[in-house]
């Protein structure tokens, strides 16, 4: 087993930078996410630990070795694709062995350790078919298979679950996460999908535009973005923004957006002050707002009055999309006693201490 | 007489689907179902040209076929010429095709030269090659000889006749074979390489484990085609040979092609005309069960 270390790594293809400056330091036995929307480098840095993609400059580590000149085969990695890349040619058994068989092992030894994977995984009755005989989740589980007989230091995942249906997908993400702590082996999983990340990260690291945004421990990420990318990122439905203008009045701050205004918690202070005056964005997660039927009094005080445009019922929760003068907002509700009409009045209030306050230039979060 | 220009309209109507490809059918019939069955019904007769009527003697074309020594001796210069220049061209074609199929500086143009020999005319190619490979006033002997070694008699000795004509052969056709495992290795998945490079197959294990079997069916099918046509060549060795020196390169099609249009033997040109189509055919039914059990697996 072994830690991963990207150091100042760049990766340019003519003249895109795919991955910019990328610094990571992932460590033994850890399962690392790397997350981003599409297009932001995030394949690629795994490629470029994988050996699959030279890098432009900086410098790669496995283990104690910089690896940087060293072929993928001598990295002591394995990768599971995204379309599974299984031999189209060779029935399960020979997928799984191949690796094996190109390192000379004994035949005796490459045929237990294929038992072994298929133990594991469940694919004993599918050893003598052929990739084309399978169905995706099998394929999948081949693929992962493959990865596990040779025993490496790191497995590499390139969104694996991401041609899987949806309930595969759940399915198979228990399952990665239990492989994960069976094995104790390095993990580096590339996903688009937040659920992913949050559900099976030890550390997520967040990308975007070929850079890293953020690293820590999925809650971390989740209640303390650093930036208004990650806030809007992590957590579903996203967070909502709304352009606003931070305004002290007398002792305290008050965030002062068209349609509402709701005072700011002590706690904040401290940090706000550079920032009294001036535009800044006000986020708050959909389910760190509670919306009420407006003719029903109480509250909080922090409180806005939207009308509801649409409204997603999931049974279990209640998704509002709400306007509020010139904003569009979402909320989380508990499933209300009355179904909900659209064009109707709802009082909202804001738990303000959960809210984030980001400066409107450099989109950092300020709170 | 608009009734019954009414009745064809009803007819054409119901019947579209014969009526309308029947033009197509009916040439088609004429200029290559006929003409085989004639060929077909005239390898049982006895017939030279301009002296008789064909006239019926049953399979005896056939026995005198077994026992004439041309037609062995053709059937032995088939095999050796079909044979090597087949599997020289699909080799080649195979090695040159996995090192067009990258990226390099100017590929695209060297490809287009690259395809001349088979797409210019062959009997135009064939005369030049005639005059090159002629062991005087022939370039290639003065190629050798300005590097100090020996010249050839090429297509003059019996002995490096067929040789030189495969040679030409696998000039003009190979391109072909190049360009058709190129469209197959272009279409070949991706994916499979990266896995392989990570499983620790060095190059010429991934050609071997990979590439070879993935490209199999194309290799095949490329294989078929030039078949179909290498076995029955023809104008490259008339223009050049003549199944010359005596028969040394007489194929038993360019033989039949003697018989028939030669001595006027019609029928008996024919009954070797029968043989060629049974040996391609076999050779292609053969290839064919190949080429289904490769793509099976």
């Amino acid at each position: 087993m072994a830690n991963v270390i990207l150091k100042n790594v760049v990766k340019e293809f003519k003249s895109v930078t795919a991955v910019d400056r990328l610094s990571i330091e992932i460590h033994d036995r850890e399962f690392a996410v790397l997350v981003g929307p599409s297009g932001c480098g995030k394949t690629t840095a795994l490629r470029m630990i994988a050996g699959l993609e030279p890098v432009t400059s900086g410098e790669i580590f496995i283990g104690d070795r910089r690896v940087n000149d060293v072929e993928p085969k001598d990295r002591d990695i394995a990768m599971v694709f995204q379309n599974y890349a299984l031999y189209p040619h060779m029935n399960v058994r020979d997928n799984l062995g191949f690796g094996l068989k190109m390192r000379k092992f004994p035949k005796a030894e490459i045929d237990q350790r294929v038992q072994e994977a298929a133990d594991i995984l469940g694919i004993h009755e599918l050893l003598d078919r052929k990739p084309k005989q399978l169905s995706g989740g099998q394929r999948q589980r081949v693929a992962v298979g493959r990865a596990i007989v040779r025993k490496p230091k790191v497995f590499l995942f390139d969104e694996p679950l991401s041609n899987l249906d949806a309930k595969l997908r759940v399915a198979m993400r228990a399952e990665i996460s239990k492989l994960h702590r069976r094995l104790g082996a390095t993990i580096i999983y590339v996903t688009h999908d937040q659920v992913e990340a949050m559900t099976m990260a030890s550390r997520i690291f967040i990308m975007h535009r070929g850079a890293l945004q953020q690293s820590g421990a999925p809650l971390e990420v989740y209640k303390q973005p650093a930036n208004r990318f990650v806030a809007g990122f992590i957590g579903s439905p996203a967070m909502n923004f709304i352009d606003a203008t931070l305004v002290r009045e007398q002792d305290t701050y008050v965030i002062d957006a068209e349609g509402f205004k709701v005072r700011l918690p002590e706690a904040f202070y401290e940090r706000l002050e550079p920032y009294a005056g001036r535009p800044v964005i006000f986020g708050v997660r959909p389910e760190d707002m509670a919306a009420r039927d407006a003719a029903a009094g109480g509250g909080n005080g922090n409180t806005l009055t939207a009308r509801a445009d649409v409204v997603e019922t999931l049974g279990a929760e209640t998704f509002v999309y709400l306007t509020c003068g010139p904003h569009s907002i979402v909320a989380r509700m508990e499933a209300p006693e009355h179904p909900l009409e659209v064009g109707q009045s709802l009082a909202v209030d804001l738990k303000m201490p959960k809210t984030h306050i980001f400066d409107k230039e450099t989109s950092q979060t300020i709170v | 007489m608009s009734h019954t220009l009414s009745a064809i309209s009803r007819f054409v109507d119901r019947r579209q689907a014969l009526v309308y490809p029947a033009p197509a059918v009916i040439v088609l019939f004429l200029i290559v179902v006929l003409p085989i069955a004639f060929n077909l019904y005239l390898a049982f007769t006895k017939w030279t040209v301009g002296l008789a009527q064909p006239r019926f003697i049953g399979l005896d074309n056939f026995l005198e076929l077994i026992t004439d020594e041309r037609v062995w001796n053709g059937v032995k210069v088939m095999v050796y010429f079909s044979g090597l220049s087949l599997c020289l061209e699909l080799a080649l074609g195979l090695f040159i095709a996995l090192y067009f199929n990258r990226e390099f500086r100017g590929s695209e143009a060297v490809q287009a030269i690259y395809i001349f020999p088979f797409a210019a005319t062959p009997v135009a190619v064939a005369l030049i090659w005639r005059v090159m490979l002629n062991p005087e006033i022939g370039v290639l002997n003065y190629l050798l000889r300005s590097i100090g070694l020996p010249g050839s008699l090429w297509v003059s000795s019996e002995h490096t006749a067929v040789l030189s004509l495969v040679m030409v052969d696998v000039w003009k056709w190979t391109p072909m074979i190049t360009l058709i495992v190129l469209a197959g290795l272009k279409s070949l998945p991706p994916d499979p390489y990266e896995a392989a490079r990570i499983d620790g197959a060095n190059a010429l294990q991934i050609f071997w484990y990979i590439t070879l079997p993935l490209i199999r069916p194309v290799l095949i099918a490329a294989l078929m085609l030039r078949s179909l046509d290498n076995l029955k060549e023809f104008d490259m060795i008339y223009t050049i040979t003549q199944g010359g020196p005596g028969i040394a390169s007489e194929t038993l099609y360019l033989y039949s092609y003697q018989v028939g249009f030669g001595f006027f033997k019609a029928g008996y040109g024919s009954a070797l005309m029968v043989a060629v189509f049974m040996i391609v055919l076999v050779f292609n039914v053969v290839m064919n069960r190949m080429r289904l059990s490769a793509l099976e697996r």
